[in-house]
């Protein structure tokens, strides 16, 4: 279940991003650690997104934030077209950092109430002085109009026109991979739809490569070609989104997928596959994290930390006793 | 901005410019100087020429409350501005640096903090000698801690928001960051707190000047000039009020600035008591609905309930003409964007609105009691026993400061009269209700203590402590994890079944509600566009607002990648709506007639089933000719 390894990352040269072993751990306090993430591995090919998906205290937003190096995780490997960013100080950091971005969930805070549009966009190429020729086209390419949008505030627009902006500010510089922390969490279904959309058109558009994190399942499948699942700072499985949905094998996955009202898929009640509350990352459980809250939980899984492991063409799976593939049909809707 | 600060900001800021003023500008007044004696008789009262009169060796009182003015003037600005020089970069390397340069900081601002003030500057000065430089400085370093404390506080809110992470992730260095990200941000509250400071310093350096520590005479001082009063007071008490009523208003005025300051950066929190009986809305011109309500013994009944806010653009209609009848046991979800005006129906029924700006119209019955027309007294004996809320964060409505117990105990001993024994019995027993595991531990522990999921069972066992009629459930799991969401909401549906209430159901979650609502109602710029039961609303959609919201959901069982259907354009300006049907603007089947004429309320096949749309036919045509050419596109492959 809810365990390490990297058996399911793909050769070295293959991949834009390769992280692997990833741990981040917080103080909190009488010496006592939070593990946000131990453990973690995982790979984004040049123009594929990847979704994480788990609930809060997963470890999914502090693997996040760890990849950009703020804060620098304590161990593993972070490695961008094959340079290792966790040994970067100082200037090469900052000129390697950069070639990350990140959009954030929180619509207002991401942006500095005091600064106009134009400054909060041309922000980048200023720092760089590089010009300030695309700052427009970026305004443009999200869908506002620069010469309305430019002058004004952030508290003058609503939240889905906010992440635009927040989502230009990321692209000025032309990143290669562009982190996305549940960007949509915050918004409305309707504007959630648009700016799922303009991801999707702005990764083809520029050549994107995505990491996109978020807590529902639907979202990441529909803009992901890869889906981690997390739990408790470990990866449960990783597969293709249709795959995961139709063959889910963690115990873990099937609980997420069953807690989903009204899904259309075909699994027992939600209440049956998972119980209680997840554990406190400050003593995470023995062997599998995963096994206080797991029906099908054995001794092994308190001795034994499962390894990600293949189970089919695109499925990896860290568990002991894994839920057979089975052929079912498409998921009646 | 100039009418948030409202007018005594500006009377305040007035008086300090024409203080500030006088000062600089002292020299060139027609004033007679302060130290020129018999310019007047002795201690003679207010007249022309000495509009404060003179003192006891008949020297002009308004010339040395002005010349006073820059030794009292020039302490509090120059204490204020000493402060914040060493006070302000201590207090931004605290709070950005953070870790172990935040700890040594502290602890010596700690230290600095805790030494006694007063007994220090009157120690300093008395040794170091009354001047004018010493005042100043022992002023302003007595200042520099709760400059850093400040300062750092600020930048802490601060350094830690996306923006400057950011900031961070597009490569600017930390000179960049603390001056274009932080210190705009941090300017506002430091510019309240120096006017703050300065009203401290002056009337600090006046209770020195008093104990004649400070600058020495003949330089005159506010705190000096009523010191030498003190002596003529019985004959001459004019020169004791000048310059007390000059200091007086001068510290009233710095702080009066400060605060309004201060109040740009707050942000106001409405009230959620029952207020003052909103004013009634004028009565609507012809109502809205054609269909008429079922009248008779339905539990809760809302007819046509509109909500108005009196605000500076004009009337916001947030909530404008509903009507709704909610059975014992069944559920009812009310659906919306944000700003749709659904978490203001909600507050409208409860009665819940803040007094000020607010017109209310219409009925809210409960089993046939008009609750718009009870006293507020009266309410309040409604709400928590008959009507129960449950609200997005349980930690809004849970006190942090008191145990779990006495807060799930209260209602059970205000409504139910139980003695403490029996309520904390009573409490146990609730909370195990709600599925919470070892309930008389948890009764001693705080809410901090709890998780989110845990949090809100406690919420939902305070709400059915009294036995309510209805339950109403405000985005109840918006805020927890799908799979905590999940064991909530069957918690919720198995205690409405058990306890036989009826239940509204906010939330935008179109998938949450159907699975557990048996009613739906969609609003849209604060009316009713469709409202019936869930299956039909659901799968025989009349409202093209409500396909919209449907369609814009990624689904599980679609395909990755899907192209979602995208509903363009924003909700529209309560204050200003669209003439017609106000979904027209965004509305893809949208007709010159709607643009012109709102539809009213219709009855579809399904009885109960209502919609607002001229051409309720062409919703869903849209969906078939996707199907025919997804049809299509499998033929071909299959050929």
């Amino acid at each position: 279940m809810a365990g390490s390894g990297s058996a399911h990352l793909r050769a070295p040269e293959e991949v834009l991003l390769r992280v692997e072993d990833l741990v981040v751990e917080f103080p909190a306090g009488r010496g006592r650690r939070v593990h946000a993430v131990s453990g973690v591995s995982f790979d984004v090919a040049r123009g594929e997104t990847l979704g994480i998906v788990g609930e809060s205290g997963c470890g999914k937003s502090t693997a996040a934030r760890a990849l950009m190096q703020l804060p620098a995780p304590l161990g593993g490997s972070i490695r961008l077209d094959g340079v290792e960013l966790t040994g970067l100080r100082g200037e090469t950091l900052r000129r390697t950092r950069r070639r990350l971005q990140m959009i954030f969930q929180d619509p207002i805070s991401s942006l500095n109430p005091r600064r106009r549009v134009r400054d909060i966009v041309a922000e980048g190429p200023r720092v760089w002085g590089t010009g300030e020729d695309r700052v427009d086209e970026m305004l443009e390419a999200v869908g506002l109009d620069p010469a309305t949008a430019s002058d004004r505030r952030p508290h003058e627009f609503s939240g889905g026109q906010c992440q635009r902006i927040s989502i230009a500010r990321a692209l000025v510089l032309d990143p290669e991979v562009v982190i996305c922390d549940e960007p949509v969490s915050a918004l409305d279904v309707s504007v959630q739809a648009q700016i799922l959309s303009l991801l999707e058109e702005l990764k083809k558009r520029y050549g994107l490569t995505l990491v996109f994190i978020a807590h529902d399942l639907a979202v990441v499948k529909n803009i992901s070609d890869r889906v981690l699942v997390m739990y408790l700072g470990k990866t449960c499985e990783l597969a293709s989104g249709d795959t995961l949905v139709r063959r889910p094998a963690h115990p873990y996955t099937r609980a997420l997928l069953a807690s989903v009202p009204r899904s259309g898929l075909d699994l027992p009640p939600a209440d049956r596959l998972i119980s209680g509350e997840p554990p406190s990352p400050v003593t995470p459980p023995s062997g599998c994290r995963f096994r206080t809250r797991c029906p099908a939980a054995a001794p092994r899984c308190a001795a034994e930390e499962p390894l990600m492991r293949r189970i089919g063409p695109d499925q990896w799976v860290a568990c002991h006793h894994p839920q057979a593939p089975t052929q079912q049909g498409p998921p009646v809707s | 901005m100039p009418r948030r600060l409202g007018w005594g900001f500006w009377i305040s800021a007035a008086w300090i410019a024409l203080v500030l003023g006088a000062a600089l500008a002292a020299d060139l007044l027609p004033l007679p100087r302060y130290d020129e004696t018999l310019v007047g008789p002795p201690q003679a009262g207010p007249s022309l020429a000495h509009p404060f009169g003179t003192d006891g060796l008949g020297r002009d009182v308004l010339s040395r409350v002005v010349y006073g003015a820059r030794v009292s003037l020039g302490v509090g600005v120059g204490a204020v501005l000493l402060g914040l020089l060493v006070g302000a970069p201590l207090g931004v390397l605290a709070g950005y640096r953070g870790r172990a340069t935040d700890s040594v900081i502290m602890a010596f601002n700690d230290i600095a903090l805790a030494f006694p003030s007063l007994v220090f500057a009157l120690a300093v000065v008395a040794f170091a000698g009354a001047s004018l430089t010493n005042v100043l400085i022992v002023l302003g370093v007595l200042g520099v801690p709760a400059w850093t404390r400040l300062i750092r506080g600020a930048t802490l809110s601060f350094a830690g928001r996306e923006f400057v992470i950011a900031a961070r992730a597009l490569g600017a260095r930390d000179r960049r960051i603390l001056l274009r990200e932080i210190t705009p941000n941090v300017a506002v509250p430091a510019a309240s707190y120096a006017f703050i400071g300065m009203a401290i310093a002056v009337v600090a350096e006046g209770s020195l000047a008093f104990l004649g520590l400070s600058v020495q005479a003949p330089t005159p001082t506010w705190g000096g000039l009523i010191n030498e009063g003190r002596a003529v007071m019985d004959n001459a008490p004019f020169v004791v009020l000048a310059p007390s009523l000059v200091m007086f208003l001068t510290v009233l005025s710095f702080n009066v600035v400060g605060d309004r300051l201060r109040a740009l950066t707050d942000v106001r929190q409405s009230g959620l008591e029952p207020g003052r009986r909103a004013p009634a809305l004028a009565p609507a011109a012809g109502s809205r609905t054609t269909v008429v309500e079922r009248a008779g013994d339905a539990l809760l009944q809302v007819r046509d309930l509109r909500t108005h806010f009196v605000t500076g653009r004009g009337v916001v209609r947030a909530v404008d003409g509903v009507s709704f009848t909610l059975e014992r046991g069944r559920t009812l979800a009310v659906v919306g964007e944000s700003g749709s005006g659904k978490t203001v129906l909600i507050r409208s029924v409860l009665g819940l609105l803040p007094g000020a700006g607010v017109l209310r119209d219409g009925e809210v019955l409960l089993e046939g009691r008009d609750l718009t027309t009870l006293p507020p007294k009266e309410l309040r004996g409604v709400l928590g026993t008959r009507l129960a809320t449950v609200f997005q964060d349980p930690m809004t409505a849970l006190n942090p400061v008191r145990t779990v117990g006495t807060q799930v105990m209260e209602p059970l001993r205000v409504h139910l009269g139980m003695k403490r024994r029996q309520a904390r019995a009573a409490a146990a027993e609730l909370l195990s209700s709600v599925g919470i595991p070892e309930p008389a531990r948890v009764l001693r522990r705080y809410p901090h203590q709890l998780s989110g999921g845990m949090r809100q069972r406690v919420t939902i066992a305070m709400a059915l402590s009294c036995g309510p009629d209805v339950l109403f459930a405000d985005e109840p799991t918006t805020a927890l994890d799908v799979t905590i969401q999940d064991q909530v909401l069957r918690l919720i549906h198995r205690q409405r079944q058990e306890h036989d209430m009826a239940m509204v159901l906010v939330s935008h979650d179109l998938a949450v509600v159907a699975q557990w609502a048996d009613e739906v109602l969609v609003m849209y710029a604060g009316r009713v566009v469709e409202r019936g039961p869930a299956e039909a609303l659901f799968e025989r959609t009349r409202m093209p607002y409500t396909e919209a919201l449907l369609r814009a959901v990624p689904r599980l069982a679609d395909p990755a990648h899907q192209p979602l259907r995208l509903l363009g354009g924003r909700p529209p300006d309560l204050a200003n709506p669209p003439s017609g049907c106000a979904f027209s603007p965004r509305c893809p089947y949208a007709r010159e007639r709607c643009g012109t004429e709102a539809p009213p309320l219709a009855e579809a096949e399904t009885p109960g089933h209502l919609y607002a749309c001229w051409y309720p036919e062409l919703v869903g045509r849209e969906r078939e000719i996707d199907r025919e050419i997804d049809t299509e596109g499998v033929d071909t492959r299959g050929r």
